[in-house]
């Protein structure tokens, strides 16, 4: 006997009736929604997982890290640096200098062309200079805020089809790398944009070209068919903005990406223990100190006081466990730095001072800051960016612990970077000791002191006013002998360490998350290169 | 009618200027932007030159008045400090993703929670409403990220049912109107909407939920549902016809609130999973002081909230016929 029918309840129906239309709907739709998801699937893409995204395309006008990054695929530059640090010739074969050190002459290469397939000449070349250079277009990003004034840029002449000359307004012995910082682009596509187009449109004269770039999501790049140079070992490179560190550290491990940049130092073991990524550490160009502020201001405090004598700021450095402090909170190994140069290029011979906090403490009683009866020599503030640097504020109260084991009463205070710690920073008001981190290069050491070319240097943020030191640069202009260089530097990084004037910790260890199924190696400099 | 549109119109207007106002102020008053825009090793005359290409060398008010100008003369919001393109452009293109995730979140809210709110109300003071409740507290008091983290880890990297983060843009195309690869998009788009929408639609499911527990308890105990059930109706026609139609008052005012707190409460959400949105988009906007960007999302932001509440006082007046608008 069958059954009696049952009527089947509305919603049910109504439910079936939707899935039904749903799945014939979806059935027609294209199996690939969008170029991107297409190039992640394909094993001849390179995945990046970056923290931020891009926030400029325009060649001219480039600042952010993540911006070069990109920038040092889809344009060339007359020279480049090497993941060693040496300048190679790029888009220029040969380069030669006058005999007043002025005018850098530059040989371009023959076969270079524009994204559109144009040849790419002199007159590009010097377009690239002159357009970030020219006052009436604002721009503030790294060519024209820091490269071209750094550069002391007096303009640019075009000699023949493929012979550029660049002059300066004087000498600078860092001229080279410099340059080899502008990126080379075409004039025609450019002339023809906006400067609102040209944040976003690219014309390439790099291996890659600009595919699509889907704000705070991903750009995407593919060979540039016009780059006459070797290609890229890639077909494709899809930068995915993945912002929170364990987002990105989650799609390393499922195989979603096969770089990821800032790994969080809690996530280390977990991308280690997983079969499908490691993490590599590279020391790189950042150098993070302590800083001593001498400036008059922090006179009125006893810890201000204190640290304007060098006898209590060399004293200081024996306190802190640099290596102990690398491990524990970097969760990588680090060696102390010794000078404000970046260990490759260092030929100064200076060693890095021991963790010694007797010695520190007989340094402090000698310059007759004692012990009270409350074991307290003298109380000082210290300042540090909140989240600027991996566990920046962990390493602080660290620091700020290990001061007070030798009597030096520590209160740390931890800022917004953007709001209020960089501001403070940038006038030289943090202090008296402020934690911070400035950024040099590894293909010079001239590059990386001239954090100091000026008692009120841009970046002199601890008012170090020494003027043996600063008489080093009067010696560096007037010399061009590579062992005379050597000799002027080792001498004004002599002073500088005699005189304590930072509190010397580590050079930021770097942490990239690498898949195994590809063979990668991090570089200083922090630009992910696929040479 | 026309007079309650206009009025509120007109009140619309004063709280936008009210807000960027506050907004304008609020980010001068963690001292000079420059600074964010100028190399680490600028010297002094880089920064005076920088600040005076970005005008901020002009005092506070003259800075204000500027940008109010341009943008009651212009509708111009200025460019963007980062993106160096129109402002309002900036926000409006991230904001498809943001609609995209708010609807979702608050559909799930309202189709889970009010379901669970009237369970409880009828299972009143029994093991299942303790556990809905128990349910709801969890929801309140549980820490978006660290849900979204939980999701991440558990259902997207150790069962793979679903992405860990990312987009497929469906509102982007459709708004373009490109019906085809807005539909094409679709079917992708869901999986990626899943584990955001669930832990954003968490803590308004567990409030929405309280809130039509508490209302239907109140509805369930008056005459008219005794009537109802007197009069032999089923037990789903009482509530559903006669009580839940009373108790849904509530939650409509409710609504418009929600949709607007759901709007600008994602930003975390969208960091984690790495979501293009307007929440990540103002908040790195404010961590670079980049004002005109911070200004068109927060005037965005007011046009919708305000319009949504309008919306609310119109729709809560159909409802409920002893409402009337004035």
């Amino acid at each position: 006997m069958k059954p009696p029918l049952r009527e089947t309840p509305l919603a049910a129906r109504a439910t079936r009736c939707v899935g039904a239309l749903l799945l014939v709907l979806f059935s027609h739709a294209p199996a690939t929604a969008a170029p991107a998801a297409a190039a992640a699937a394909n094993p001849r893409t390179l995945r990046i997982g970056l923290s931020v995204d891009v926030d400029t395309l325009d060649p001219a006008e480039l600042d952010a890290q993540e911006s070069e990054t990109i920038a040092h695929l889809l344009w060339g530059t007359l020279y480049k640096t090497s993941a060693e640090g040496r300048l190679d010739p790029y888009f220029a074969e040969s380069y030669r200098v006058s005999d007043d050190g002025r005018a850098y002459t530059f040989k371009l290469r023959p076969d270079l062309k524009c994204e559109n397939g144009a040849a790419l000449s002199a007159a590009d070349v010097a377009y690239s200079f002159e357009h970030a250079a020219d006052p009436a277009m604002k721009f503030t990003g790294h060519a024209a805020g820091f490269v071209l004034p750094a550069l002391q840029y007096a303009g640019i002449q075009v000699d023949d089809a493929l012979t550029v000359t660049i002059k300066l307004k004087a000498h600078n012995p860092i001229a080279l790398g410099l340059i080899a910082e502008m990126f080379v682009y075409c004039k025609a596509p450019y002339a023809a944009m906006s400067r609102e187009q040209a944040s976003t449109h690219v014309s390439a004269t790099g291996p890659y070209r600009l595919v699509e770039w889907r704000h705070d999501d991903h750009v995407l790049l593919e060979r540039n068919k016009s780059y006459a140079l070797p290609a890229p070992p890639y077909e494709r490179v899809l930068f995915r903005i993945i912002p929170e560190a364990s987002t990105r550290s989650a799609e390393l491990i499922a195989g979603n990406v096969d770089i990821t940049t800032g790994v969080a130092p809690d996530q280390i073991d977990a991308i280690n223990n997983s079969d499908t990524a490691k993490v590599e550490s590279v020391a790189s160009i950042r150098r993070i100190y302590i800083g001593f502020n001498q400036k008059e201001k922090f006179s009125a405090t006893a810890g201000g006081r204190a640290i304007r004598d060098a006898r209590v700021r060399r004293a200081l450095q024996f306190a802190v466990d640099v290596p102990t402090l690398c491990e524990a909170l970097l969760r990588v190994p680090c060696a102390r730095a010794a000078t404000m140069i970046f260990p490759r290029n260092d030929k100064t011979g200076i060693a890095a001072d021991p963790y010694d906090p007797d010695r520190a403490e007989h340094l402090l009683d000698l310059a007759g800051y004692r012990r009270g009866a409350d074991g307290v020599r003298f109380a000082i503030t210290l300042q540090t960016p909140r989240g600027r640097y991996p566990n920046d504020v962990n390493m602080a109260l660290a620091i700020g612990q290990y001061l007070d084991d030798i009597g030096v009463k520590t209160t740390v205070e931890a800022l917004d970077f953007a709001s209020v710690y960089m501001p403070l920073l940038r006038k030289h008001d943090a202090g008296p000791l402020f934690l911070t981190g400035t950024s040099g290069a590894s293909w010079s050491a001239l590059y990386d002191l001239a954090d100091f070319p000026a008692p009120d240097g841009g970046a002199n943020y601890t008012n170090f006013t020494d003027p043996e030191f600063y008489a080093g640069w009067k010696r560096l202009e007037m010399t061009r002998d590579p062992v005379e260089q050597e000799q002027i530097i080792r001498a004004m990084l002599t002073v500088f360490h005699e005189r304590g004037t930072w509190l010397q910790l580590y050079f930021l260890p770097d942490l990239y998350g690498v898949s195994n199924k590809i063979s990668w190696q991090p570089r200083a400099d922090e630009l992910i290169s696929l040479d | 009618m026309i007079d309650l549109l206009v009025r509120r119109l007109l009140q619309s207007v004063v709280v936008i200027i009210g807000v960027t106002v506050i907004t304008f102020t609020t980010l001068h008053l963690g001292g000079d932007p420059t600074y964010l825009y100028v190399s680490e090793r600028a010297s002094e005359e880089e920064i005076i030159a920088t600040r005076a290409k970005l005008g901020f060398d002009q005092p506070l008010h003259v800075q204000y008045l500027k940008f109010a100008e341009r943008l009651l003369l212009h509708g111009d919001l200025g460019n963007s400090l980062t993106y160096h393109t129109p402002a309002l452009g900036v926000v409006l293109e991230r904001f498809p993703a943001t609609l995209e995730l708010t609807f979702c979140a608050l559909l799930l809210a309202l189709v889970v929670g009010i379901p669970l709110g009237v369970l409880a109300a009828l299972k009143h003071g029994r093991p299942l409403d303790g556990g809905i409740m128990l349910l709801a507290l969890f929801g309140q008091s549980m820490p978006s990220f660290w849900l979204g983290l939980l999701l991440i880890l558990t259902v997207g990297l150790k069962f793979r049912w679903l992405p860990l983060s990312g987009r497929v843009p469906v509102l982007d195309p459709l708004f373009a109107g490109d019906f085809g690869t807005a539909w094409a998009n679709l079917p992708h788009a869901l999986p990626f909407l899943v584990m955001p929408s669930v832990t954003i639609a968490f803590f308004s499911l567990a409030r929405t939920a309280r809130l039509v527990r508490s209302s239907m308890l109140e509805v369930l105990a008056q005459d008219y549902v005794r009537t109802a059930r007197a009069k032999g109706l089923s037990e789903f026609r009482v509530v559903v016809h006669h009580a839940l139609r009373n108790a849904w008052l509530p939650v409509v005012t409710m609504l418009g609130l929600e949709f607007g707190f759901l709007l600008s409460g994602v930003v975390v959400v969208e960091t984690v999973f790495s979501w293009p949105g307007v929440g990540r988009l103002v908040f790195n906007a404010i961590n670079h002081r980049d004002i005109p960007l911070v200004q068109a999302a927060v005037i965005m932001f007011s046009l919708v909230f305000v319009s949504l509440n309008l919306a609310v006082d119109l729709l809560y007046a159909r409802l409920d016929p002893r409402v009337r608008l004035r």
